[in-house]
């Protein structure tokens, strides 16, 4: 398969007086890719999204779409079309002339229009509320309508800003299974700014994960969550237990360690890291523990502790667990299988922990 | 929420407040229906001779054309400048944003005799003869800060990304105005014409100053105030004018409240 490149940024920067928002921004998104932007409130991602849509110029660097240089062209010559974060539904227009809003400027019959308008609304699965009043309209068919009237357009890229946290979490669920869908369809190149890790994992092929004006990492959602780059993007993406680690040894990839609480352990070298000494933080994911009244067998390293909490999350149950030497309860999530609480608060616990669990999150920070 | 009045003399206060305030200004469409020159009580009968007299007086009707010309101007002027203003005190963060807003709304408090002479004496050197422009002059100035304060508010409620949204879609800078930005403000826009007018049509002092020998309705008034024969004739075009501008702030508030909703 031979997939271009569709947007080349490189070296893009942008300053809002002496504040850095976007820093040596340098990214390659492939056509028909769904990437994601996430990262916290902030962190410079709206400005990366504005910039490629062409509401802000960039300080610095380049930005390229289907090849062309966007310097200096406008955001209504674009190739690019807009989701907003509020939708913006155009009030005083029915459902159907907010649809049809952008296909006015091109040369196109009155019919042709019509077509395209009633197409892009069966897409979006509100065939037939042409007539519809914008202020009529659920939370979740505004979001269809602003998708539906990007679309139309046709545009190699679809940037979406936060399309989906203006709407209640049963929704929100529903709708990103159908972005996904549409886009897989569509075959377009969706670049979606999000702060919600779940979001980007469900709907995504690669992830960008943004601090402080600066891309720190981009990976499909496996390998983000399987093999972060650091402990900031290890923390932002689903839970993690960080543990101070002694390297003992380093061979075939693999690196012997003293991790704190469960003894020596085999784990792989991360190669995502900047860089390793022999002071290691380790990371292990709370659902990659067991934990267990009595000794389980057939791991490779355990720990004996007592539980300080107990919680019911209704999927699965949350333990923290304490023990000697440690300065942080590590926190156990186990799924639901006979909706029953095991272990109490006080309880004295075994937790295990197999090799192939244990991340390697570089060298650890003083 | 509702309550019993827990202090007598506060509702005693306020009505003999409401009486001050608005008893003279009632008496005037009383008296205006009085068989009788004279204004005092008892009055003499029922009688809608004065209003039908307005309709004769070509002096009065010329001065009513004067204040239906500048009111409809300064509305336009006043308002077309207020909205390009407020979408800038609204939209921008710039240099000076908070001195020239409060320039511009410094004539609400301004003493009017003192820009009214102020104006006088410039226009006449600059060789502007006082008529009907340099009375809607000094009206688009006065007017003006109730045309900003109306658009800002419909700024206030407007969601800037339905511009970007536009933008985007690609519709150009002034399409996006005129698609986007001009509907939606609209009732704003209805609102401050109205208000604008009504400040234009009710003003006394600057027309006094600036009219020259093309009286304004109230200048007309005045003029005529110092007839005694003619008292009730006067009284009965000012209760007009009372009920006209009253009618029209409803219908700017009417259309002011939609504005806000809308967006």
């Amino acid at each position: 398969m031979t997939t271009q490149n569709i947007i080349e940024i490189s070296g893009v920067e942008k300053r809002f007086g002496t504040f850095v928002a976007v820093r040596d921004l340098n990214l390659e998104l492939k056509e028909g890719e769904f990437f994601s932007l996430l990262g916290p409130s902030g962190c410079g991602k709206t400005t990366a999204l504005r910039m490629i849509a062409g509401f802000q110029d960039h300080d610095e660097g380049t930005i390229r779409i289907g090849g062309q240089d966007m310097a200096h062209i406008p955001a209504n010559k674009r190739p690019a079309n807009m989701v907003f974060q509020s939708y913006a539904i155009f009030p005083h227009l029915n459902v159907g002339d907010n649809v049809a809003f952008g296909l006015r400027k091109l040369k196109l019959t009155k019919a042709g229009i019509n077509d395209r308008v009633a197409e892009a609304l069966e897409m979006v699965e509100l065939g037939g509320l042409q007539s519809r009043k914008a202020t009529e309209l659920s939370g979740g068919q505004r979001q269809r309508v602003a998708l539906a009237r990007a679309l139309v357009m046709r545009p190699k890229v679809l940037l979406l800003d936060e399309p989906l946290s203006a709407l209640d979490k049963n929704l929100r669920e529903a709708m990103q299974f159908e972005m996904r869908r549409l886009q897989q369809k569509l075959g377009i190149t969706f670049v979606m700014v999000t702060h919600d890790q779940y979001e980007a994992m469900t709907m995504s092929d690669r992830i960008g994960v943004m601090f402080k004006g600066q891309l720190k990492q981009v990976d499909k959602p496996e390998v983000l969550y399987a093999r972060p780059c650091s402990r900031e993007v290890a923390a932002f993406i689903g839970g993690m237990n960080f543990l101070d680690a002694a390297v003992t040894g380093e061979a075939d990839g693999k690196l012997q360690a003293q991790v704190q609480g469960f003894g020596p352990l085999t784990i792989d070298v991360n190669s995502n890291v900047a860089q390793r000494g022999p002071q290691l933080l380790a990371g292990i994911r709370p659902e990659q523990l067991e934990i267990s009244a009595q000794k389980p067998e057939g791991y490779d390293g355990y720990l004996q502790g007592t539980v300080t909490n107990a919680a019911f999350y209704g999927e699965n149950v949350h333990y923290h667990v304490t023990a000697d030497g440690l300065q942080q309860p590590i926190a156990v999530s186990v799924p639901n299988y006979f909706h029953t609480v095991d272990h109490k608060q006080g309880d004295p616990v075994w937790l295990g922990v197999q090799n192939a669990s244990v991340i390697d999150l570089g060298t650890r920070e003083a | 929420m509702s309550r019993p009045f827990r202090f007598p003399w506060l509702l005693a206060y306020a009505i003999s407040y409401l009486i001050f305030l608005y008893l003279p200004v009632l008496l005037l469409p009383l008296f205006s229906f009085n068989d009788g020159t004279i204004v005092a009580f008892p009055m003499k009968g029922f009688t809608l001779k004065w209003y039908a007299l307005l309709g004769a007086q070509d002096t009065l009707l010329q001065a009513m054309v004067n204040s239906l010309i500048v009111g409809a101007v300064t509305a336009v002027v006043a308002t077309s400048l207020g909205l390009f203003a407020a979408r800038a005190y609204v939209r921008y963060r710039f240099k000076g944003r908070d001195i020239s807003e409060g320039l511009v709304m410094l004539p609400l408090v301004i003493p009017g005799i003192i820009v009214a002479s102020s104006m006088l004496v410039l226009f006449i050197s600059l060789g502007l003869k006082p008529s009907l422009t340099t009375v809607i002059l000094g009206h688009v100035f006065v007017a003006l800060p109730f045309a900003v304060s109306i658009m800002k508010s419909a700024f206030d409620d407007f969601d800037q990304s339905l511009e970007e949204a536009a933008f985007d879609l690609g519709e150009s800078v002034i399409g996006t105005f005129r698609r986007v930005t001009l509907p939606i403000v609209a009732p704003g826009i209805v609102a401050s014409l109205l208000v604008t007018f009504t400040v234009s049509f009710d003003e006394f002092v600057l027309a006094f100053f600036l009219s020259g020998n093309q009286p304004t309705l109230p200048v007309y008034i005045w003029s005529q105030i110092r007839f005694p024969a003619k008292l009730p004739n006067t009284l009965a075009l000012g209760s007009l004018l009372l009920l006209a501008s009253v009618l029209l702030l409803l219908t700017a508030e009417y259309f002011r409240r939609r504005s806000s909703k809308s967006a």
